[in-house]
Formats: C-alpha cells, structure tokens, sequence
C-alpha cells in the first residue's frame, strides 16, 4: 500500500503594480507623452476627482516616472498651474503596463477608475485610456 | 477657504506644498459652485492625508491623555511640605514633554521612520511613567513611619533622613537639577530619532537593543537601588550575583562599543571614503548613545516602579523581603534607604548617556578601521563599478522639468494644444493600446 503526498503548487498572481485609478492616470498622460498636462485635464480625461488623482501624481513624482513644473506665463489674474507630464521612465513603464493590462483584458474594455465620476458631478466619466 | 488650505499646507512636509498648491491654483479653472467646491475639498483631503492629520490627533490625543492621566495621579496633595517643587516637577516635566519635540521638529525635522518614532513614545512612555511612581516615592518619605517602627534605627544612618524628621524648605536647586536632566535626555533622544541627523533605523533598533540587554541586567541586580547595605536583590543569590555585576560592567562599557562598532560597520555609505567615515561615526555614535540612554531609561522606570510598589503594596513587600522572617523596623529600614536611593537613577541617565557616547566613538572608530573604505564603488561595496549619479533632492516639490536630461522635453509644450509627436509610439504597445482602446 502506498501513500502517496500530493503537493500542489499554485500560482499566485503577482500584486498588480498600478491599480486601476494610476493606470488611468498614467493612460491620460501617455496620451500626449512630449505635452505639459494640468491636473484639471488629468482630472477630466479619468473622471477622478481632485482628492484621488493628486495623491496618484505625488506617487508617480516619487517614484521618478512624472515630473512636474509650474507653468511660466500665466493667465493674467489667474494663478500659475502646475503642469505634468511623463518622464522617460515613466513613459517605459506606462508602456509596459498599459500592454499588459490590454493583455489581461481581451475584450478590451478601457481600464477605467472603478466608480469614477467626473468632476463635475455629472455621470461617469468617459474612457481614460487613449 | 484659502486661508484654511494655506494653515493646512503649512502642516504638509517641506517637499509637499507645491502640491496643495497646484490643487488650489487648479481650483480656479474648475466650473464654480459644486464641481469647484468639490475640488477644494479633495484638495483639503489630500492636505489631510499628506500631512498625516490623522496620525498627529491621534498622537496629540494619546499624549494628551496620558500626560493628563500621569500628572494627575502624581499632584500632590497642598499640605504636603513638598508640594510646590512637587508640581513644579509635574509642570515642567509636561512642558518639555510637549515643546522640546516641536522645538526639534522646527530645527532638525521630524522622525522619518518607523523605529524613531517607536523609540521616542517609549521614551515619552517612560518618562510619564516615572511621574506617578516619583509621586507614591516622595509620599513616602514625605510621611511619618507606620506605628511600631523604632525611628533611632535610623537616624544613625549616613545622615539620611527620617520621614517626618525632615526640617528644611523645598529643595528647589535639586528640583530644578532634575528637570535640566530631563531636558538633556529628551534632547538627545529627539536628535538623534530627527531627519536631519540621519540616523538609520538599523542604528537606533540596535542600540536600544543592547541598552535593553544592559538595563535587564543591571535592573536584575539593582532593583531597588544601589545602597550597598541592603542589596535588594532577593532573587539573586551567592555567586549568582558576582556573575550578573561582572555582567553588568561588561555591558555598561561593551553594550555601546558594540552597538557603535556593528551600526557603524553594516550602515550604507556613501562613494567618498571621507564622507564613508563620517556615516560610520554617525551612525555608530548614535547607536551607542542609543544603548546607554534606553539602559539608563529602562533601569530607572523599572526600578523606581519597583521602589514605588515596594512602599506601596504589601505584598510586593512580602515578596521581596519575605517579610514575615523580617521585623517591621527591618523592612522598613530597607524600605527608607530603597526610596532616598532613587534619585540615584537619575544620575544614571547622564552617566550612562556619557559612558554610550565615550564609547561609541570608540565602536565607531574600530568599524572604520575593522571595514574598508568604499574607493568609489558603489554604497558599501569596496571595489565595485561605479554607482549612478544621485539624483537631487528637488526643493519644492515634484520633480522639477530642468532636473531631467532630455533638453528636447525641457522645451514641451504646456499649451493645451495638440502638437506633433504627441501621440503616444506607435509598434506593439500601440497595438496594445489599441486593443485597450477599442477592443
């Protein structure tokens, strides 16, 4: 009689390494790599709202994948805007996990904030990924 | 509101304003009414989130509590002789709890890591702690003996005094020598756990390590002070106690040295040897100040609760001194001399303070002699290809466009309108993209 012991090895999936909320964020910024972006246009191309998007570009500052400036010539009366786009490495990584969330959904559904609104309030946002 | 966001930015970190900044320029191009009031209350929350409020009431609270809660129970009674140095004690003792650290926070930064913080509420924990027990100590000897004590026993003794013999006013110069110790200690412990000193969780996880070793033992073998006619020590006996005061002299001078010599031998240093040699002097001062401060520390609350307790409860009375085989003028003759030796703990947390930093520099110096220099390899490692450029720190927050390298992007467009080469590249990400996008 033998006893035999079976050992199962699962694979665990790998802890995701944008959530969908930066995702969006970094799929807006993609969009126009070279193009200076302010955080109201971040705000409305995701539907996120001030309090989440600000804490996602602080995030991707740190991590060296965004960098931002402040806008040299403002509007007159209106103050100046701090302005954001991709860095070369945040433009590979983008990249990289923009292709694989494509690959992780095949019927390509845009990877969208889970319950992001728009700013103003009004429905949900559109798509945010280009 | 806008002075609201300008108060609550001031709280964010220094490399933190720009950002509640731009959420309140940005206001401004938000349609107004809900969808601007909206924005702005994002903005709030991310000045909430980004300068920790949450973590600050909550600190402020538990501090609050446990100051009230420690003060309380340690004010003295008005017609007690003692009363007013007494408060003055718990007074002071409260204020330098509560301004030193905002004082340092001002001068050198706040703690930026865990193991600071850590160490500095168990320091606060401890100090608070030996409020109470100083109280039930100074009750003590403040009162006149049980009934059935003979007093001439005592009055004999190296000149200490006898509870209710005591003549004299308050001992302000003693009073206000405490409080300058304490001061002290805080200080150093409120340097050496800032940002701007540079102290490596490593270094204060291992020297409070080996000043918890240090006060262990000297704790188990001075538990109620050092007066050598009672030693206090009833669960050491014989030869064990030999073994446990060479063991105490080992640590007192080897606890630091070797704290200092390990922080300072396994810290990250930078390329430059002299730079490398400063890290390692830091770190392993600050580790061996650590040991001997937190030995200093951990000695004194355990043993003045001892003390305290001792008077206190009889059955801690009966337990140390097994007293029963012991008359009452025994047990408390001990008790007399365990509570006037307590302010000799106080003594421990600058000499030990002074023996760690001795010591140190000297673990410090054999890490520096015991490792090599880096000759401009990468951190720590001698001899290794040469590490990357540090990249600076940016001062106001973000990274700022003329950190990067690439001139091209410096002359980006930040106009809101479209532009060549903006798409995104094209190949297998933008087929990717694609398949995002449409499906």
């Amino acid at each position: 009689m033998f006893f035999s012991t079976y050992v199962e090895f699962r694979v665990v999936k790998p802890r995701r390494e944008f959530s969908p909320q930066t995702l969006s964020v970094l799929a807006a910024l993609y969009e126009h790599p070279s193009r200076w972006q302010h955080g109201y246009a971040l705000a409305s191309t995701t539907g996120l709202k001030s309090g989440t998007l600000y804490p996602i570009l602080i995030r991707l500052a740190d991590r060296g994948l965004v960098e931002a400036c402040w806008q040299e010539e403002p509007q007159p009366g209106r103050p100046r805007r701090h302005l954001y786009r991709l860095t070369a490495d945040g433009l590979a990584s983008a990249t990289g996990a923009l292709a694989a969330s494509a690959q992780q959904q095949p019927s390509g559904r845009p990877t969208a904030a889970p319950g992001a609104r728009h700013p103003s309030g009004r429905g949900v946002a559109a798509p945010a990924v280009p | 509101m806008s002075w609201l966001s300008r108060v609550g930015a001031r709280l964010m970190p220094a490399e933190r304003r720009d950002w509640a900044e731009a959420v309140w320029a940005e206001a401004h191009e938000v349609p107004p009414g809900w969808p601007r009031l909206a924005w702005r209350v994002g903005g709030m929350r991310l000045i909430a989130r980004e300068a920790q409020m949450v973590r600050r009431i909550g600190t402020l609270l538990l501090f609050g509590s446990a100051a009230g809660a420690a003060a309380w129970s340690a004010w003295p009674d008005s017609s007690v002789s003692y009363a007013a140095t007494a408060r003055a004690d718990i007074i002071g003792t409260v204020l330098l709890l509560a301004s030193l650290p905002l004082l340092a926070r001002w001068l050198l930064g706040p703690p930026d890591n865990r193991m600071a913080r850590w160490l500095r509420a168990a320091c606060y924990a401890a100090i608070l702690a030996l409020m109470p027990a100083n109280a039930v100590i100074q009750l003590f000897i403040g009162t006149v003996p049980r009934g059935g004590i003979d007093l001439r026993t005592f009055d004999t003794f190296e000149g200490h005094g006898v509870p209710g013999s005591i003549s004299g006013g308050p001992n302000w110069a003693g009073e206000i020598a405490i409080l300058l110790i304490k001061a002290c200690f805080l200080v150093a412990v409120l340097a050496l756990t800032s940002r701007r000193t540079q102290v490596a969780p490593a270094a204060l996880a291992i020297g409070a390590g080996a000043g918890l070793a240090l006060g262990a033992v000297m704790y188990a073998v001075a538990p109620l002070g050092f007066n050598p006619k009672f030693p206090n020590r009833p669960w050491l006996h014989g030869s064990a106690v030999d073994l446990f005061m060479v063991l105490i002299w080992i640590l007192l001078f080897g606890a630091p040295l070797v704290a200092g010599a390990i922080a300072g031998w396994r810290c990250d240093v930078p390329d430059d040897p002299g730079e490398a040699s400063a890290a390692r002097a830091r770190q392993g001062f600050a580790a061996g100040l650590v040991s001997g401060g937190v030995g200093a520390l951990f000695v004194t609350v355990l043993g003045t609760g001892t003390t305290a307790l001792l008077v206190k409860s009889a059955w801690v009375r009966d337990w140390l001194y097994h007293a029963p085989h012991l008359t009452a003028s025994a047990v408390y003759g001990r008790e007399l001399f365990a509570t006037q030796d307590v302010s000799g703990y106080f003594l421990l947390l600058v000499g030990f303070l002074l023996i760690g930093l001795v010591m140190a520099v000297t673990g410090a110096g054999i890490a520096n002699a015991t490792r090599p220099l880096p000759d401009g390899g990468g951190s720590g490692g001698p001899g290794g290809p040469p590490g990357p450029e540090p990249v600076p720190v940016p001062p106001d927050g973000g990274r700022r466009a003329d950190a990067g390298g690439d001139q091209d992007r410096l002359l980006g467009r930040y106009d809101d309108g479209e532009g060549e080469g903006d798409q995104g590249p094209p190949g297998l990400v933008g087929a990717g993209l694609g398949a995002l996008r449409g499906g």
